[in-house]
């Protein structure tokens, strides 16, 4: 724990000449963070999840030196996608060409122009439910991260995907990037936010991403997670729908050592609706641990949450969802599904999938099934002259499909299955 | 093309078959029947090759290849195959990326070149025809949401396409209404000709009335008791089976 005091100091000695309003805000997350310390397993929320790797590492915070030149072709690059491209927390403006009507910021800048939006009374008032110690360490030494605000009216034919690369590091670094995505009132875009390691050291990701959708906006937002095997990446997800607004969201992890990811989405008024599906594929000893909590706060908003895992070798994964429906809230429509596919004996997999409903005119569904590779099914394709390969690749293919139903652009498409498939193909072995 | 000698067979070391022998040529239909429990479809695992089916002693030759510890993927590319009682749903996996991937992998093991999307789906095209399928069902996923009768004819569908050298028709009868059990009945006569095989194990005569079996074999605590032509299906289906039990 000691780095993160040091890295803490050296940082507010190397940035005194952020405002006040800021520093203030710094000090108190860190205070908050070295208070509570990491979770542990005796905190119910985080009981499968262990923490001691980033309490005996020693991670310093990215700095100028590990500014590096972008290479030739960037690694995950979504042809026809606005990229915005961050190397080791560094962002890499020459690159970027954004479409009319989008403004951008990086996260600096943007903490100067709006102190009050990160701050703790702000949060709290929003999001009570979903800060953590991780949320807090992110907010004190919060180093990177973009805002990209889209006007109002606008609709953006491509994608703008953020990639946020980790790579050609000389020792461990961490990096705490903040993103915030704002959607104006009635515009339409598709936001890719894309974590990439390509490097054989470790290194720690902690990050946090607002995302704001306008009165009868629509977002795509895709997140994928492709860090090293080497790699802690955890991160901290808040949506907020506006009336009328639509969030479709596929969020694909197949990196990390130990990923742990919080997603907190709240429907702030009326008539929206959200699509959340998630999948993670893991091998090894990698650990997956996802918790989603979706607040139905106003009327006649629909949500569907929807968790694969296929878990091998001697992986695990947790998913710990629940829908909260509050008092005085009409027709909510939830739905809520985890299906899990262990292919190795030593994996493991723990699920709890929750409701809390304090309303009457609800329809609510919840479910959870982990399971093997179905014996019939295998034998049903290779009886059909199917390799054993060939036919394990269908069924785990099969398994994952409906996924990536919510992803509307081609490319991006495109993009997931390849990595899943290569993914699948090493989990197989 | 099949000959089966003196099989004594089971699942999990409890011994289902005991002391079976057939004999298949090529262009012949047999019809096996028998009670539940009396070991047909038992031999159809054991024909295919499912885990858990064992040899226990006796021999099974297909076209001159022992097809003992040979796994059920090369024993379908060598030929065989099997219209299955139950089909099986496999969400997610798309009806005609199957069957072509099934395909290829038939004509790769042939050394000859793979089929194309546009080939497979001109082929697919005439092959639907003959059990009378729409052509909605390819972009569905593997038997998911199909009913009872679009399954079976989904397993003949299949058949037709592979072109196996011996059919196994596990039952295919079953669950079937006479309208669809005629379609069934003519995607299986139009197949035969004299270089196919079939063997089709089924509880009762029905299906047989529209087949034409060459040798019906009755099946009794996995042993053949008694074979005959059509005229035995039609007495077993008057009298029983008790009267053959010795």
């Amino acid at each position: 724990m000691k780095y993160f005091r040091d890295e803490f100091d050296s940082f507010l000695d190397l940035n005194k000449d952020e405002n006040d309003t800021l520093i203030k805000l710094r000090k108190k997350s860190f205070e908050n963070f070295m208070e509570t310390g990491l979770p542990t397993s005796k905190w119910e929320d985080w009981q499968f999840t262990n923490f001691s790797s980033l309490n005996a590492g020693d991670f310093r915070l990215s700095s100028a030196n590990d500014v590096i030149k972008p290479p030739g072709i960037v690694p995950g690059q979504i042809p026809h996608s606005h990229l915005l491209l961050i190397i080791n927390g560094h962002y890499q403006p020459g690159l970027s060409k954004l479409p009319k009507n989008v403004t951008i910021s990086s996260g600096a800048d943007h903490y100067f122009s709006h102190p009050e939006f990160y701050s703790h009374k702000n949060m709290e008032s929003k999001w009570s439910k979903g800060l953590n110690p991780f949320y807090s360490l992110n907010t004190s030494m919060m180093n990177s991260g973009i805002c990209v605000q889209v006007e109002e009216n606008t609709v953006l034919s491509n994608p703008i995907q953020i990639i946020y690369l980790t790579t050609a590091i000389q020792n461990e670094i961490m990096n705490h990037p903040r993103f915030v995505f704002e959607l104006g009132n009635n515009s339409k875009a598709t936001f890719v936010e894309h974590y990439i390691g390509s490097t054989s050291i470790g290194y720690f990701n902690n990050c946090v991403t607002l995302v704001e959708l306008g009165q009868n906006s629509f977002m795509d937002h895709i997140r994928i997670q492709e860090e090293t095997s080497g790699s802690h990446h955890v991160a901290n997800s808040f949506y907020g729908l506006s009336q009328g607004s639509t969030l479709n969201v596929n969020n694909t992890s197949i990196g990390s050592s130990l990923y742990r990811h919080n997603i907190n989405l709240k429907f702030c008024d009326a008539n929206s609706s959200a699509n959340y599906n998630a999948l993670s594929l893991v091998d090894n000893e990698q650990h997956h641990d996802q918790r989603i909590i979706v607040e139905h706060s106003s009327d006649s908003c629909q949500s569907n949450q929807l968790f694969k895992y296929i878990l091998s070798d001697e992986s695990s994964g947790v998913f710990n969802g629940k829908v909260i429906v509050e008092e005085h809230t009409r027709q909510t429509d939830a739905n809520q599904s985890n299906k899990n596919l262990v292919l190795s004996p030593s994996a493991l997999m723990n699920a709890n999938p929750q409701l809390e409903i304090y309303a009457e005119d609800v329809k609510c569904s919840h479910g959870s099934t982990t399971g093997q590779i179905d014996p019939e099914a295998l034998f049903y394709l290779k009886s059909r002259g199917l390799s054993h390969k060939k036919s394990m690749e269908l069924i785990m293919n099969g398994f994952i499909s409906d996924i990536s139903e919510l992803v509307n652009d081609k490319h991006i498409s495109e993009y997931l299955n390849k990595i899943a498939s290569q993914q699948l193909q090493k989990i197989m072995k | 093309m099949l000959e089966i000698k003196n099989l004594h067979a089971g699942v999990k070391g409890k011994a289902i078959l005991n002391g079976l022998n057939l004999k298949v040529n090529p262009g012949e239909l047999h019809a096996i029947m028998g009670r539940n429990g009396s070991g047909k479809s038992t031999l159809a695992n054991i024909i295919t090759g499912r885990d858990d089916y064992d040899i226990i002693s006796g021999k099974i030759e297909f076209n001159g290849i022992d097809l003992n510890e040979m796994a059920p993927e090369d024993r379908a590319l060598e030929g065989i195959f099997m219209s299955f009682q139950y089909p099986v749903v496999i969400p997610g996996v798309n009806n005609t990326y199957f069957l072509r991937a099934a395909l290829n992998a038939q004509l790769k093991h042939f050394g000859k070149k793979e089929i194309n999307a546009a080939d497979f789906m001109r082929l697919i095209r005439e092959k639907l025809k003959l059990v009378n399928m729409d052509e909605k069902y390819l972009s569905r996923a593997v038997n998911d949401g199909f009913s009872g009768g679009e399954k079976k004819r989904n397993e003949i569908l299949q058949m037709l396409t592979l072109e196996p050298k011996l059919s196994i028709l596990d039952e295919t009868d079953s669950g079937l209404d006479i309208d669809a059990l005629k379609i069934v009945a003519k995607g299986v006569n139009d197949f035969r000709d004299s270089t196919r095989s079939f063997i089709a194990i089924t509880h009762y005569q029905r299906l047989l009335e529209y087949m034409e079996p060459d040798f019906i074999h009755i099946l009794i605590d996995g042993k053949i008791v008694k074979s005959g032509d059509i005229s035995l299906a039609q007495e077993v289906e008057k009298k029983g089976y008790s009267w053959l039990e010795s």
